[in-house]
Order: structure tokens, then sequence, then C-alpha cells
């Protein structure tokens, strides 16, 4: 067993590694990550995921649900720390597996993964506590800065593949229509939407959502009239960032203009990719959280039908049902920490996304696309035929055996 | 007698919804009363179509099943089982139906009888005040059931509280907590275990600070112990605070209160940590946080008003014979304090420093960080940065008196520690320390004269000038003129050195750090720096490093050249044509290309932003100098961006930027070119060139303004008139997806701002901060909505917004601002800089205050 294996068992039983070995993993995922785009090409299939915030044994049981690492390959959108009480555990071990399995899983950043906010919300205070000194809290941050700030998943279906189920059920096939499928923990089917019949998931007013009720965490959007996608079964390039968009960014390809080694900026591009949210607004709008911006539903699908995009992925918002699409299904929040802060009673979300197969793994898409934005004119706004999604909605892990979560206490203390 | 008077008969409009099948069903909308008919509380909805119709007749009971949720909904489950929920229009409605509710259901707890039995007498005895029963094995469960119900309102929870601490109860409930562990009675000390959280809960700072105290504290942890949250476990908090062991005391302390104040602070953390991690909310939170402050001041304050007590704890240090296990406990004993006292005031801290120098604190600091023990070294550097950090002016001070008394200054110990130190966490927080140190401008107002021992007042500067004046002596004469040449001896080696392939891991270290301070300089003290870096000729050593294998390292050189083109600054500009310095810089884009790497989007930022900025000198230089190898580069067009500028310059193809402009304004309509009418930077008016200069030296107060400093920025000025509207262009149809075919358009990321102006008039005009954030708490979701997420929560009140750590924020502000001020889209237009300084305003202000909300 490798250095390495050993320190992932280590971790994945909840146990810190010794601080060299911090070290040399962070330095060795800086060399990784230096290589890695501002927006990290992926290939689907993919399973995305949303903020940890060191809940992890909610990791685990994400791991569980989603299936381990190197078996399914993860995209991480962020926010791996803080909040929770063991951000050093889930960071280093997600740490450790991209080091082990860099094609495998990619880790994008999150507005937690900076300096100035892990001093405040605990992740900061966390290594202080589990080693003593702050050096472990200073290799990490330098390892957020070489994170990437999105990634692009490439070659995903318009259809859903059937879900690994257990030896002992059938598989059974999921019908190309089907758009949507929300399963369960136990790996249940608990819904499934058809494309054309996505309208039936209206979210206005008073009328949706009742206390307690999972099977209403349907997509919010009215969904799209029209498959534009026509009879091919790509389900065009997904964009994950961890925030959403910024008004200087109006292409992909920016985002490769800029230089993300530092700091989370207080304004700016890079600022707005990690800290802004999506919102029922005209265009932009000023965020309550005094970074970022608001964007509103135009923003999405003109950013969407420009760059050649069927869906965006972010996280960064508490969603009780773990996933929340909006804007007709252009953008979609994903939230994988399970009852938050160890008392929000949400459940958390994963998204898979299925590979097409169709053109023999061809991806058909030049990283440009001159000829669309050629256009002057976009009469219909219709967003792209989106890949087929299967969100896996799991709840908090059960209790841990060793004990309920706490921070570790302070050890000694003359004061 | 004290009676319920049902709310004033205004009708508030309600809507009534039932929940069928999973789903709320609009039973219709009315208005709502509350009425006492024949001794029985009911809540009225009469249609609002037809009054004599009723939408709702419901009979209040005793059972908790009423929530409030957020501020216009309340919920209930019916006796028949129905769920029910009434959303009011108006918050105010809401409260006074929730008020009469409440009031009801105390009294009808209060009475423990029937629901129906409203009598008079049971309505005078509610006068009186609240009374539990005494506690005993066996009515646990109706003592937790009363006192669920009771704090369900606020004057509930004031009567409890008043109650508790009146009545002595914890007290009396301590000895049944060992009573149920004789009897393995689990049920019973689930019971007590939520007696205690919901004691705690109550958020008395009085019962908070009774439950830490010797006596009872056990037993009130013993009960938290069995949590029915996790019925399979038994935390063992008892053993963890009953550890004497962990109580390090390097010298006894007299006061027996103090004493019992430091345990009791500790056994707060650990409450706060550990016990009710998962449960605290944010006002008990700030309960327990303040209780360990004011804890932490007395302490404080106790040992520095102990005549003797400083004298024996420094003396530790200096005596020769006292074994190292003491000593580090000792520089760990210090280092606490100056850690509690970075949230202590400006006022006693700056005493508690005072005295601690005057007893020695240089002595220890220089006896730590040059330890052997790298756990020693680490607290002596953080004991350091804590006291630079709480007054640069002052260390100066020292260090100056030092130099005078011919003893090694601070500074050079620093410098040696950086460029020696073997432990990379040592290493980073010595150059923290270096840059912290060489800050040119105070960071806080002249400290107020500390009280104490005046005649032994260090050489503290007193006014804003004599520091700023003392400041610049001390970097021009001690730092560049002795300390820099130590300190970049390393970087000047380099000129002798042929290849740097056999750069070994610590020297990539330390040149990291070095072109981080370097970097650092450049920016904050730019006139001294620049006279620094050119006369050693820095730039040409940090040129050499851009060829070293390690990538990161490269990134770092990368960035000083970013830094000095980002100055605008004449000199730098020269001295990097003179030396071809972007020879190097195209390499590696030469190298990298056209793979999509992090050195490869750092070089393009690079280009783009001379791009941007339009700095003609160097897109004169690079064209005419690199022209073959720039047109080579076709992967971005940033490069035929920067020739096609070029010819530009020259005076080919001026119509460029108005076929873009004209073409923008069809699609967008709507995006009118008021930047001063943005709302956003509603009240900000254009800077002159006067104030533009005074921005770009506020950090070098005591130099006159360089004249390339003043002509800069009246030249900025005209930047932000012409070039700034043509940038309204937004979506340019031919943007950057064609970047291999169309032509460069003018503008490019990073002058969106102000290119953006008018979706943004379209938002409410801004709101302060505390407005802002109850939007973010009350906005989109309809209130249903919200029902359907709170009700799951166990907590409600504070359930997604945890910014609880707002209380104990330690925002490193000046980390922030460091790193802001080179962030990529920081231009120097003299509009970009009144923008970039009023949204650094509302970040830090929503840093402190704001909760980032995940």
């Amino acid at each position: 067993m490798s250095d390495l294996d050993k320190a992932i068992s280590e971790l994945r039983a909840c146990k810190i590694i010794p601080e060299p070995q911090v070290r040399e993993i962070c330095h060795k995922a800086r060399e990784l990550l230096i290589e890695e785009a501002n927006v990290v090409q992926v290939d689907a299939p993919v399973t995305i995921c949303g903020d940890i915030h060191g809940q992890f044994h909610d990791l685990m049981e994400l791991f569980r649900v989603g299936g381990d690492v190197p078996d399914t390959n993860y995209l991480f959108m962020g926010d791996f720390v803080d909040r929770g009480f063991y951000s050093l555990e889930s960071f280093l071990l997600l740490l450790c597996l991209k080091v082990r399995y860099p094609d495998r899983i990619t880790l994008i950043r999150g507005n937690h993964e900076s300096r100035q906010i892990t001093t405040v919300y605990g992740f900061y205070d966390e290594c202080l506590r589990k080693y003593g000194s702050a050096n472990v809290w200073r290799y990490c941050c330098e390892v957020f800065d070489y994170l990437a700030l999105g990634a692009l998943v490439l070659g995903t279906s318009s259809t859903l593949e059937p879900s690994f189920t257990d030896k002992s059920q059938a598989i059974e096939p999921v019908d190309d229509d089907v758009e949507i499928e929300i399963m369960n923990s136990r790996n249940e089917v608990t819904a499934r939407f058809p494309r054309s019949r996505r309208r039936l998931f209206e979210s206005d007013g008073l009328n949706s959502s009742p206390p307690g009720t999972p099977s209403k965490t349907g997509p919010s959007g009215t969904g799209a009239t029209s498959d534009s996608g026509g009879s091919h079964h790509s389900g065009g390039a997904v964009l994950c960032v961890h925030g959403g968009l910024s008004p200087l960014i109006d292409s992909v390809d920016k985002i490769r203009l800029l230089d993300r080694k530092q700091e989370v900026p207080h304004e700016g591009a890079m600022c707005d990719l990690l800290w802004s949210d999506p919102d029922e607004i005209d265009s932009w709008g000023l965020s309550p959280r005094g970074a970022g911006f608001l964007f509103g539903p135009e923003i999405v699908k003109r950013f969407n039908h420009l760059n050649d995009l069927s869906l965006i992925a972010r996280a960064h918002q508490l969603v009780m049902e773990g996933f929340k699409e909006m804007f007709d299904s252009s953008i979609v929040t994903v939230w994988s920490a399970p009852n938050y802060c160890y008392r929000c009673g949400n459940v958390a979300a994963i998204l898979e996304l299925g590979e097409d197969t169709s053109n023999g793994g061809v991806i058909a898409r030049s990283n440009g696309d001159a000829g669309r934005s050629a256009q002057a004119f976009m009469p219909n706004l219709a967003p792209r035929s989106g890949p087929g999604r299967r969100y896996r909605v799991f709840e908090a892990a059960p209790q841990d055996p060793r004990g309920m979560p706490a921070k570790k206490p302070v050890a000694d203390y003359f004061l | 007698m004290a009676l319920i008077v049902p709310p004033s008969n205004e009708k508030k409009r309600v809507k009534v919804y039932e929940l069928k099948n999973n789903d709320w069903f609009d039973r219709g909308t009315g208005f709502c009363t509350g009425r006492i008919i024949n001794d029985e509380s009911k809540i009225y909805v009469e249609s609002e179509d037809s009054p004599e119709r009723l939408l709702l007749e419901t009979k209040i009971t005793k059972d908790d099943g009423y929530q409030k949720q957020q501020d216009t909904l309340i919920v209930w489950t019916e006796t028949s089982g129905i769920d029910m929920a009434l959303s009011f229009q108006e918050a105010e409605g809401c409260a006074t139906i929730w008020d009469f509710v409440s009031q009801v259901q105390q009294q009808l707890l209060s009475l423990g009888g029937p629901d129906d039995a409203l009598s008079d007498d049971a309505m005078e005895s509610f006068a009186k005040p609240l009374v539990l029963p005494q506690p005993e094995i066996g009515n646990l469960d109706d003592i937790e059931h009363a006192m669920r119900g009771i704090a369900s309102t606020p004057q509930g929870r004031d009567a409890l509280a008043k109650f508790v601490i009146s009545e002595d109860y914890i007290r009396k409930l301590i000895p049944l907590v060992e009573m149920a562990e004789d009897l393995e009675s689990l049920k019973d000390l689930h019971w007590l275990c939520n007696i205690m959280k919901m004691l705690i809960l109550l958020n008395d700072s009085q019962i908070i600070d009774h439950i830490v105290n010797e006596e009872v504290v056990f037993g009130v942890i013993g009960a938290l112990e069995y949590d029915p949250d996790f019925p399979n476990h038994k935390a063992n908090h008892r053993r963890y605070l009953k550890d004497n062991s962990r109580y390090k005391e390097v010298l006894s302390i007299a006061d027996p209160n103090i004493t019992r104040k430091i345990h009791a602070t500790w056994r707060l953390t650990y409450l706060k940590d550990v016990v009710l991690a998962r449960i605290l909310d944010d006002p008990t939170f700030g309960v327990l946080n303040s209780l360990i402050f004011f804890n932490q001041v007395d302490i404080i304050s106790h040992l520095q008003n102990n005549p003797g007590y400083l004298e024996q704890l420094f003396g530790i240090i200096d005596n020769p014979t006292a074994d190292i296990k003491r000593k580090r406990d000792a520089v760990g004993f210090i280092q606490s304090c100056c850690a509690i006292a970075k949230s202590l005031q400006v006022t006693p801290r700056a005493t508690l420093y005072t005295n601690f120098i005057n007893h020695g604190l240089l002595r220890v600091i220089t006896f730590a960080i040059l330890n052997k023990e790298a756990s020693i070294r680490v607290a002596g550097t953080d004991i350091l940065v804590a006291m630079i950090d709480h007054d640069p002016a002052m260390v100066r001070a020292y260090i100056y008196k030092a130099i005078n008394e011919k003893k090694t200054p601070l500074t050079e110990t620093l410098i040696e520690l950086l460029l020696v130190e073997v432990d990379l966490g040592v290493k980073a927080q010595a150059a923290d320390a270096i840059k912290v140190l060489l800050e040119p401008q105070p960071t806080q107002p002249p400290q107020q004269q500390p009280q104490s021992q005046p005649q032994q007042q260090p050489p503290q500067a007193q006014s804003q000038e004599a520091i700023a004046r003392q400041t610049g002596e001390f970097l021009s004469k001690h730092f560049y003129d002795n300390s820099a040449s130590k300190l970049f001896q390393p970087l000047k080696d380099l000129e002798k050195r042929e290849t740097l392939n056999d750069i070994t891991f610590h020297e990539v270290q330390l040149f990291n750090h070095l072109v981080e301070i370097i970097i650092y300089l450049s920016r904050t003290h730019q006139f001294r720096s620049k006279y620094y870096i050119f006369s050693e000729d820095i730039s040409s050593r940090i040129a050499q490093l851009l060829s070293a294998p390690q990538k990161h390292l490269k990134l770092t050189a990368l960035k000083f050249f970013r830094q000095c083109i980002g100055l605008q600054d004449e000199y730098y500009n020269r001295q990097i044509m003179q030396k071809n310095h972007f020879a190097p810089i195209l390499n590696i884009v030469y190298e990298t290309m056209p793979r999509d790497n992090l050195l490869n989007s750092a070089c393009l930022e690079l280009f783009e932003y001379i791009k941007r900025e339009n700095i003609k000198q160097l897109i004169e230089h690079l064209v005419e100098t690199f022209r073959s190898k720039l047109q080579e580069i076709t992967y971005v067009d940033t490069f035929e961006s920067l020739l096609h500028r070029y010819e530009q310059m020259q005076g080919f193809n001026p119509d460029a930027d108005t076929t873009l402009f004209s073409n923008d304004s069809t699609s967008t309509p709507n995006r009118t070119p008021n930047v001063n009418g943005n709302q956003r930077w509603q009240g900000v008016k254009e800077m002159d060139a006067v104030e533009e200069a005074y921005f770009n030296t506020s950090d070098d107060e005591d130099e006159p303004l360089p004249k390339a400093v003043l002509s800069k920025a009246a030249k900025m000025n005209g930047v932000t008139t012409s070039p700034m509207l043509k940038s309204l262009v937004d979506y340019p149809d031919d943007d950057e997806d064609s970047m291999d075919t169309t032509p460069p358009e003018p503008e490019e990321l990073g002058t969106k701002p102000e290119l953006e102006p008018s979706p943004m008039l379209q938002t409410p005009p801004p709101e302060r901060l505390s407005e802002k954030r109850r939007r973010e708490e009350d906005n989109d979701e309809d209130e249903l909505g919200k029902l359907s997420s709170t009700k799951r929560r166990n907590s409600g009140s504070s359930a997604s917004n945890t910014g609880s750590a707002a209380g104990h924020n330690t925002l490193k502000r000046k980390k922030g601002f460091k790193n802001d001020r080179d962030s990529p889209t920081n231009g120097p237009s003299a509009k970009k800089i009144e923008i970039s300084l009023s949204a650094k305003k509302a970040v830090s202000e929503a840093g402190s205050k704001g909760d980032d909300g995940g």
C-alpha cells in the first residue's frame, strides 16, 4: 500500500494525517491543478456535487449513494470547508483522491475556498485545533488558489441509462423520453419527468411544495416547449461553477483569460463566478451577499445560447430539496450537504449526467463554436435540449458510531 | 384577573390552507378574528366574499402544535389530524393572532386542567408566577413537556428563566442525573438532557454563567451526555472536563475568583464547541461568546494588576536554569494572552502590550523564534505577528531603539529566520511579519497612551505625521539601506547562476517568499521600492525565475511583472522594455500554448491587460520587437488584437470602434450610457486628478507627489470619458467566440462594470445592510414555499442563516485589501478606482456583518 493509499484510508476513517504528509499532498495537488484550465473540460459520465462544508460523514454517505471513487467520476463544485466540523478530513480526502485519481475527480473553487472566509467560518480554527498551528491551513489555502474556477461537461446524453442497481434487482430500462429521474438513497426511483411534460411542474406561488413531501421536489421551471435538439442524443454542454454568472463574462472562453491564482477578490469576474446567485429578476441585480450579483432568466438563457450550453449547474445556495431547477431548466442548483450545519433539516442531492455513446464517443463541440455567435439576432432563445438528469437525493448520514458530530475541543488551556 | 384579551377585532386578511394529499389546498381568503366565547378561545375566519360563511372555526388547544413561521404564517394540526395553515397578508395581523394563541395556550398549560375548563378560578391562577413541580424521577416528562410549552413564547421564556434562577431549579435537577444513571433509566436521562438543553437555549446569561460553576457543571454536562437525538450514544463530556491535566498553570494565580473564571471560560468554550455545537442558535451563541469575552477581559486585567505576576512570568524565560518545558509553557501562556488581546478593545490591548514589552516581550520573541523546537518558533512568530498587527509603528520604534543601542534589531532576526528557517509554516509567517512591518502607514489611528507606567513609555510617535515621518525614515534608512540587501541577497546571487535546473526545494520556497515581498513592496511603497528594484536590477533576477522548472515559481515571477505593468509607471515600463523581459514571458506562452492551463491563462491575462488598458508604450514595444512571434499565436485573439491596436495607433483602421458601437444599439436598446445614474455607484462622483493622485500616493504621505503620478492621473481621467462609453457595447455579436476571424473589439473583460449600467438601473436603490439581510431571508420564496422548508427544521430560528460567526468575526482586513489591489479588473482609470473603493466598502461591511449563506 502506498503512502497515498494509506493516507486515503486514514482519512476515510475520519482521522487526520501527519502535517508533513499534508504538505506533500498539497504540493502534489498543486502540480496537478496548475495544469488545469480555468474551466476544466470533463467528459460525461460524471456526477456533479454541490457544497460539502466539512460534513465528512455526509460526504461518505454521498459516496455510498453515488458510487465510490474511482468507479464513479465526480465533479465537486466547491465549498468543501467551513461550517461543518470536519473540513480538514473532507477536503484532504477529496484532495488525496484527486492526486490518486486525477482524471476521475474534478474539484473547482467555491467562495469558501478563501483565506478570508475560512478565518471567519471555521476552517482556520479547525486547522489550529487539530494541528496546533496554522501551517496546514496555509498549505490548504495555497491549494485553494490553484483550484479551477469552473468546469465544462461535454458528451452528455439526452437520455438516461438505467441506474446501477443491486445485482438482485432486474435492470429496468429507462424510457428515452425521460428527461429527469429522481432517486432516493436506496436506489429507488421516486419520480420521473418526461421531456414533453415538464410543464406539469409549476412553481407559481402558494400551491406547490407542501411541507415534508420530497415528491414535490421536481423541477420548478416551466419547461422548454420545443426540443431543438431534434433527433440526436447529445445532451449538450453543461457549465459548472460554484456561484453563477458575471456581467464581465459573456462567454466561457473569457474565463480562460483570468489569472486565477490569487485569493478570491472582492469584485470582478472571478469573484462573481464564485459568489453570484440566480434570481427572478430582469437582468442583473445587487447581491445581498455583498459580493457577486444576482442574475435573471434572460441572462442565463442568453448566456447558454451564446455559449451553446444546455445547462448551468451551480451550488452555493441551500435548497431544502437538495436541488432546484430554475428558469425553464436552464440552470440548476445542486446542494450536497444534508441537514446543513447539522440542523437545517434539508436533504441533499447529486446530479448524474450520462454519456452520449451515439457518436462513438466523439464530442461535437469546437472551443469557440464560431458560427453560433455570428448570428446577429436570435429570434427565439429556445433552450437547447438538456441532458438526461438523474438526481439522487439523500439524507444526512446515519449517526456516526463514534459519536455525535462536534468540533474538536481545545486540548489544553492556560487561560 | 389576568384575563386574556381577545385581539382587537380589526380584521386581518388571511388565506386558509388545508393539507390534502400532501398538497396545500386553498380554502379561500377571508378575515381572521380571535374570540373567547363561553370560555372557549377560538379562531374564526369569515369569507371575504360572503361574510356569513365561515372558512375556519377552530378551538385553541394546549397542544404545542402551533407554529409561527416567518412573519406571516401560522401552522398547526387540528385535533382531527388535519394540517392547517393561515397565511396572513400582514405580519402585524399574524402577530396579533399569534399572541392570542400563545396566551391561551400558556394559560391552558399552567392550569394543567382539561382544555375546555376555563373557569374564573383558573383565570386567577394565571396571574401568579409560573410554578414547575419539584423535579423527581417520575415527573421529568411532565416538566419537560410543560417547559417546552412555556418556552414557546417570549413571555414564557422570561418567566421560566426567572423561576429557574429564583428557585435554584438547576441544582435540584442535578442529583437526578446520577440517580437516573444508577437506575439505568435512559428515558429519564433523555428527559433531563432535553430539560438542560431548553434551559441553556433560554439564552439567559445568568443561567449559562451558573451552569459552568464547579458545583453544577458536571451534573448539567452529565445530563447532556444522553442526547435523545443519538439514543445509542453516550458522550464523555464529564471525563473530558474533569481532566485537570488539561489546565496548564504556569504560575499559580492567587485570586480564586480568577481561577474560577479561567475554568468557567474553558467550560464555556467546550459547551460552545462540543456539547452544544449542533444545537446552538445565534442568540445563545452570542451569549456564550460574550460571557467568554468578559471573563477574558477580567483575567487579562487581573494578570496585569497583580504585582509581581508578570515579573515572575517573564522571568521564566530569562532564567538560565529553568527547563525547556517550563519555558515552552511560558511562551504558550504569553501566546494565549496575545491571542485573547486580539479581541480586546484598542486601549486595554495597548496597555497589555506596553506592560508585556516593559517586562521583556521582545526578549521572549527573540528567544522563541531562534529556538530549536519548531513549536516554540511557531508560537514566537505568532506572538510577533500579533504584536506587529497591533501596532507596527510601536514595533518599529523599538527596532530603532535597538539600532541606536547597537543591539540586533528585530528586522535582522526576522530576515535571518526567513532565510534559514526550514519549517515552512514559520517561514511563511516570517515573510508575513516582514510585510506587515514594512507597511508604509499605520493601520490604526495613533494609540491612546496607555495609562500605566508612563515613565517607561516606548519612544512612541505622538501624531499621525510623526508616525508617517518615522515610518518613512525607518523604511529608507533602515530597511532599504541596510536590511534589504541581506534579505534579497539570495535573489541577487541568481546573477551568477547559469541554470535553475538544480534549484532546491527550499530555494524555491524562499524565492517564492522573496518575490512576494518584492511584489508587496512595489505595490505599497512605490517610490522607494522602485529605486531599490532598479538599482539592484531585481527585475532581471526575477526574470530569471521565469525559466525555473517549477511552474508555481514561474507564476510568482510572472505576478511580479504583472504587478509592474499594472502600476502603469513609466519607469517600470521602460525597465521591462530595456531588459527585454517580455521575451521570457512570451516563451512561457509558447511553451504552454495551446494548452489551457493556469500558467497560460496568467500570461494571457497579462497581455489582455495591456490590450485592455491600451498601454501604448508597451504595445508598440511588443509589436515592434516580437511581431512575428505575436503573429504566430492564433489560438486566442489577444495577440492579434495587440497587433491591431498597434495598427490603429499608427493611424490605420480608425473606424473599427464606431462600427461595433452602432452594431450594438440594435440588439440591446435599453443599455443607456448613464454610468452616473447607476444606482450601485450612487453618490460616487468622478474623481479629479488631484484626488486621484492622492489615492495613488496616500500610502506614502511623506513623499512629494511624483510628477509621473500626476500626469498619469490626468491621462486617466481622459480615458474615462471617451473610450469608456464605447464599451457600453455589450454582447457584441462578434464576440470572442469568433476569436480567430473577427477584428478585435476595443473593449474586453474588465471594463464591463461600466458597460452594464442599464440593468442595474432596474434594481432598487442600494439598501442598508440590515435591510438587505432581511430581504435575503424573506425574498423570492412565497410563504408556503418557506413553510415547506421550515417545517423540517429543528431550530427554525437560525436554520440556514448561521451567520453567527459574525459575532466573533476576525476578518483579516489587511490581507483582503492586499489581494484586492491586484485583482485583475482593478484598472487604473479614475472611475474604476472609485468603483472599487465603494465596492470594497460594501464587501467589508458584508464580510463583517453579512452571512455568506453557504
